[in-house]
């Protein structure tokens, strides 16, 4: 590794650095969505268990720094119902519309949060092969052409070379493969959670709707 | 109200955490790679199948160490026979018990009848069972020294024939360590020298206008370390293009590579009279 010309050594660089980061950002992603999943669980179950609206509304927005993703968009969307009912003379359905934006947003917002730097995973997974590679054939190339020198060439002359060569395609193959593998499972993971919210953004959104029939 | 209204962007993850899982990640591809894979630090050289020569020796030494160990055997079945007959000759010993018992049984009996002359005949009887039981002990001492003799006898031939066998099998080992030696010497030297002609052939280049296989002699003087010091042609071949181009090629290929094994150096240090042929 250390006789490989300059260019091979910089890419075997880039790539030690792309393995380093993509492993990082696999791991801060695995916890992260670890504990989405968990406070999502915890407060669905605590949701249908049919608690007092305005205490959940209150104990959530106490702890705001810590909540997770479900208990914000719930957050957003009651705060808006709440400011919303107490301007007297707006019609039911004015109401809803105007919390389920406010839902919309916080959702949209906290899908961003769980989405980043996954396109960085995606990308490492696609290119890192293709740099790779480009280190191996510049490695083969300068060992062949050192051959060109000598007048009988064997196999001892060019073997070390690519040998040398091969190790960036190796570590290139090392940053990509778990990369495409925590995209994915990521992806799906977020897909599942984003549903998840969806839905309940919808099954909320009924119940207030009921709440304000029955107010009015 | 506005502050608590604010969207609230993203937590901080542990990042700590995840970067010193990704550093513990990678430390063990690492290790995998550093162990799992067997580097070569050095060059392999092009080895030639020269290595033949040098074998037909090597049946001679490996055939020699089987002696000694055919020997033992023997010596081991040596060993049990005469440690044998004293482990049949011990039976008789047991049966002084019963002797002295019956002896006991007949006293008491006499004691009983003849209650009056009991206290003298009890110590008389006393003292003739210790006398017999002495003897009964004596014999048996007698017995075990003569078991004890036969034993040291045994083990003292057997200590000589293994001592023999020993003696004959460390000659006969050192012969064959000559005898490796030298045909390893002979092949390091071989090898060696298949190796420099490897080297100095791939840095020739061959003029264009030589015609067959001539054969060039030169006289390399060298230092130690392979150094080349000096080349000079012994025997032309005729072509001075090709002369001076083998000549070349010794001298691009300094250092030449040399065995690290002091006595086979010196078949190349510090002159090495080379003999070079463009195709081989």
């Amino acid at each position: 590794m250390i006789n490989a010309s300059l260019p091979v050594q910089f890419v075997m660089l880039i790539l030690l650095g792309a393995s380093l980061m993509s492993w990082w950002y696999i791991f801060i992603k695995m916890f992260t969505l670890k504990r989405a999943q968990k406070s999502t669980d915890d407060f669905e179950r605590e949701f249908w268990a049919g608690g007092d609206l305005h205490v959940m509304y209150q104990r959530v927005s106490a702890e705001r720094e810590n909540a997770g993703e479900m208990e914000r968009v719930f957050e957003a969307g009651f705060r808006e119902f709440t400011k919303l009912r107490r301007q007297a003379g707006l019609p039911g359905n004015v109401v809803i519309d105007g919390t389920q934006r406010a839902m919309r947003a916080t959702y949209q917002r906290e899908l961003d949060g769980l989405e980043s730097h996954l396109s960085f995973l995606a990308t490492v997974g696609s290119v890192s092969p293709y740099v790779g590679l480009f280190g191996t054939v510049w490695g083969i190339m300068l060992a062949f052409q050192g051959l060109a020198t000598v007048a009988q060439a064997t196999l001892a002359q060019v073997a070390p070379g690519i040998a040398e060569a091969l190790i960036a395609t190796a570590m290139g193959l090392f940053a990509a493969i778990p990369a495409v593998v925590a995209y994915n499972r990521y992806t799906h993971d977020i897909d599942r959670l984003a549903n998840r919210m969806e839905s309940f953004m919808e099954e909320f959104s009924n119940i207030l709707q009921r709440q304000s029939n029955k107010a009015v | 109200m506005i502050p608590a209204d604010a969207p609230f962007v993203s937590r901080p993850a542990s990042s700590f955490l995840a970067g010193v899982l990704a550093l513990g990640v990678h430390g063990v591809f690492l290790l995998l790679l550093v162990f799992g894979v067997s580097w070569q630090t050095q060059h392999p050289a092009p080895v030639m199948v020269d290595l033949w020569e040098a074998l037909p020796a090597e049946p001679a030494a490996t055939k020699r160490p089987p002696p000694p160990r055919r020997a033992e055997p023997v010596k081991r079945m040596a060993e049990p026979v005469p440690s044998r007959p004293p482990a049949v000759k011990e039976p008789p010993a047991p049966k002084a018990p019963d002797i002295a018992l019956e002896k006991k049984k007949t006293d008491t009996r006499r004691v009983a009848e003849e209650k009056r002359l009991a206290e003298a005949a009890r110590i008389e009887a006393e003292t003739a069972k210790t006398a017999h039981e002495k003897q009964l002990a004596d014999q048996k001492k007698r017995e075990l020294l003569r078991q004890m003799e036969a034993d040291a006898l045994s083990q003292r031939i057997a200590a000589e024939a293994a001592a023999s066998a020993d003696r004959a099998a460390r000659l006969a080992e050192a012969q064959a360590a000559a005898g490796r030696r030298q045909t390893e010497l002979a092949r390091a030297v071989g090898q060696y020298r298949d190796l420099i002609s490897a080297t100095v052939r791939g840095n020739t280049r061959l003029p264009d206008n030589l015609k067959g296989n001539p054969e060039v002699r030169c006289l390399v003087r060298l230092l130690p370390t392979g150094e080349v010091l000096s080349v000079r042609v012994t025997q032309p071949s005729g072509n001075a293009a090709y002369d001076e181009a083998v000549v070349r090629a010794i001298e691009l290929s300094s250092p030449l590579p040399l065995p690290a094994d002091r006595a086979a150096r010196a078949a190349f240090v510090p002159e090495l009279s080379f003999v070079h042929r463009p195709k081989e």
